[in-house]
């Protein structure tokens, strides 16, 4: 049987926000963190250097601050009946926070790779940041004859050469340069997005 | 990215055929960048297939690579080109009935590859091709557009017309068209899409 892994990555792919920036609101710095974000996915800096830094200015809010953010974050209906239809084959591979994100990935209802991170009196810690490529060779590893990666930023490039088919996705915002480059297709429209999926 | 009559040929042809069809997807190759965004800002439910390899083939592997993620009866069409919307519905019509289906056009462009019909028509009011040449003095020439099953194209090379040989004796229906190789066929053009607009 052929198998096909469909791996997404998580902010402003599958949620219609970037998540970062909404935790930044509530510190009062959603234009700086904004800013670090979009140099990051530019490729100015960093995935992990970008992450210590993000992490280290929004590890101030409570955890269940941030919970109750993420969980009024939405997630793009169609993307998300897409994902229901076929849950064992759908992943979020993202590098946000483990204890930040994993509600979310639970309400999407699928599995997840995700940064690991743990909390103690208040204080975050960042135990292992994502490759997303090696989180989809893992995948792969469970059975899959082929991987679909769909993703937006920077980060997303060792996805899309890990995968066979790389679709870069603007729902949200315009896809960066360097993953349009790494990419077989480009989509900005949710049901165009799962319309391919679906007959790929 | 051509303008004419204040709209890029891309999006005149984008415009003529979303209302006969649910999907559409445009290869793109080089200056890959100015069609991306300008599908971004007009076109947002198109998908885009992306051609890395377009220095090195040519348009029938571009048509094929164009039908990845596509099922059924699928049209393949050349980008500069301008089709009276009449005429497109038209056509469209008859190929939904039609296995394959080629477009053909008054022998009018300056190296053209014309064709050899058959005498009299179908009982669909179809002509038949005998055959295609590159001798002159023939009534019509080959448009550049044929529908047929999405995978009609898979691992062609050579040029599209060639691929169609093996299908001879081939339906076709004529199409109000022109294509813009030239100087001279833009001026033509122009008065083309005058046409066109006024009649709207």
């Amino acid at each position: 049987m052929n198998r096909t892994a469909y791996c997404f990555d998580l902010d402003g792919t599958l949620t219609t926000v970037e998540i970062l920036p909404c935790i930044a609101a509530e510190l009062g710095i959603s234009e700086e963190i904004a800013t670090l974000t979009r140099i990051t996915m530019e490729g100015l800096l960093t995935f992990e250097e970008s992450l210590r830094l993000r992490v280290a200015i929004l590890g101030q809010v409570p955890l269940q601050t941030v919970h109750g953010i993420i969980n009024d974050i939405q997630v793009d209906p169609r993307l998300s009946a897409f994902i229901q239809s076929r849950p064992d084959q759908c992943f979020v591979v993202t590098g946000n926070l483990d204890i930040w994100v994993n509600q979310l990935i639970e309400r999407i209802g699928c599995g997840g790779h995700t940064s690991l991170a743990t909390a103690k009196n208040g204080v975050i810690s960042l135990r292992h940041i994502l490759d997303k490529g090696e989180a989809v060779k893992s995948i792969r590893n469970r059975g899959f004859d082929r991987v679909i990666a769909i993703g937006d930023g920077s980060n997303d490039v060792p996805m899309f050469r890990a995968a066979d088919t790389a679709i870069a996705f603007g729902g949200t915002h315009s896809p960066m340069p360097a993953a349009i480059a790494e990419s077989n297709f480009v989509v900005h429209d949710g049901d165009a997005l799962c319309k391919l999926l679906n007959t790929l | 990215m051509l303008e004419l009559g204040g709209q890029t040929l891309l999006s005149r042809l984008i415009g003529t055929l979303e209302e006969h069809v649910d999907r559409i997807h445009v290869v793109v190759g080089y200056r890959e960048e100015l069609i991306i965004n300008l599908c971004s800002k007009l076109h947002r439910r198109v998908v885009i297939v992306r051609n890395p390899d377009y220095r090195t083939t040519n348009t029938v592997q571009s048509m094929a690579l164009g039908a990845q993620g596509l099922e059924g009866k699928t049209l393949f069409l050349d980008g500069d080109l301008i089709i009276a919307p009449d005429s497109m519905r038209e056509f469209i019509g008859k190929a939904g009935t039609t296995g394959i289906l080629a477009a053909i056009a008054p022998s009018l462009s300056e190296n053209p590859v014309n064709v050899d019909l058959d005498q009299g028509e179908t009982s669909q009011g179809e002509k038949l091709i005998k055959s295609f040449t590159r001798e002159p003095g023939r009534k019509f020439e080959w448009a550049n557009v044929v529908a047929g099953p999405a995978r009609m194209l898979d691992n062609a090379t050579g040029y599209v017309y060639e691929k169609l040989e093996e299908s001879i004796p081939l339906n076709a229906a004529v199409l109000d068209l022109r294509e813009i190789d030239t100087a001279a066929d833009l001026e033509i053009a122009r008065e083309f899409v005058k046409s066109i607009d006024s009649s709207r």
